[in-house]
């Protein structure tokens, strides 16, 4: 069964390029468009790896990891932020909430996918 | 008894206030525009660019079937390879390409956020002008604009405490990756 995977971002653009890139390598997605539509939908169902951007409306990517790591379905599920962001002091905050890893923008799909099977297998 | 160009003053500050809104209000339905049509072609790039995929992915599964059935000869298999690999070195250039709109659209929203900013501090310029008077004394004059040009440069350090810029890149090269 394939796996599952969250991705979130408030970018329709980045969304469908993340999403194109993983259903290419065999993954499911599962598309939400701010951390509170990423937390909703993360509690439907426990996906087998988060991956978050971090400045969107409503909330943001840190307080979706924080919010995720205080349920018990979360705690070890891996989080990867995917950012403009690249400074050491907003890599340290995500390291704080639980993320597993950071990941700038823009991505190589080659690459992000090296990422996620490293991270979650194929 | 001279009295101080109080009204010149004033009317100074409405017009730099008014005529500044102005323009600011023109870079913002711009810059607004801009995103806008930005929105646009990205949304119909991306969408010839799944239909491309997915015939591609059709044809390459057609030949595939002819390859399996023994119609093609070694060197045009090996061909075929060559493409397909060609093929997907392109389409992950696209998909890192196209990610361009997330980050120009931050920095235009930084830039209409900086403008509605700077649209409120010259609002400042015309709303505190009222407690001016030909009458008033120098000093009283001198620490009504010194107060003015307080609250300006507060007004103006505010604005860009608020406004913490999240996109550095300066191309479209993939990203730095760190594994915690």
């Amino acid at each position: 069964m394939a796996k599952t995977i969250l991705t979130v971002d408030d970018s329709g653009s980045l969304r469908q390029m993340v999403t194109f890139s993983l259903k290419a390598a065999g993954y499911d997605v599962v598309q939400a468009v701010d951390g509170q539509d990423g937390l909703n939908k993360a509690k439907e169902k426990t996906v087998d790896l988060v991956l978050t951007d971090q400045n969107m409306p409503i909330m943001d990517g840190l307080t979706l990891i924080a919010n995720l790591r205080s349920l018990a379905s979360y705690q070890k599920i891996p989080i990867l932020m995917l950012t403009t962001e690249s400074s050491d002091e907003m890599k340290a905050k995500g390291k704080a909430a639980g993320a597993n890893g950071w990941l700038v923008k823009p991505f190589d799909p080659k690459r992000l996918i090296e990422v996620v099977q490293k991270v979650i297998g194929a | 008894m001279k009295t101080l160009p109080i009204d010149e003053l004033r009317e100074l500050l409405a017009a730099v206030s008014t005529h500044g809104d102005w323009h600011l209000l023109e870079i913002e339905t711009d810059l607004q525009q801009t995103t806008f049509l930005l929105n646009e072609a990205i949304e119909k790039l991306s969408h010839s660019f799944m239909n491309v995929y997915a015939q591609l992915t059709e044809q390459q599964t057609a030949l595939q079937l002819l390859a399996d059935a023994g119609k093609l000869q070694p060197e045009e298999m090996q061909q075929l390879q060559i493409f397909q690999d060609n093929i997907g070195q392109e389409v992950n250039k696209v998909v890192t390409g196209m990610q361009f709109q997330d980050m120009t659209n931050q920095l235009i929203q930084r830039t209409i956020n900086r403008v509605n900013g700077l649209k409120a501090l010259l609002q400042e310029l015309s709303s505190h002008q009222l407690p001016m008077t030909a009458e008033d004394e120098h000093d009283e004059i001198r620490n009504f604009i010194m107060q003015l040009n307080q609250n300006f440069g507060q007004g103006s350090q505010h604005l860009t405490g608020n406004l913490r810029k999240s996109v550095n890149q300066q191309d479209l090269a993939s990203g730095d990756i760190d594994l915690f």
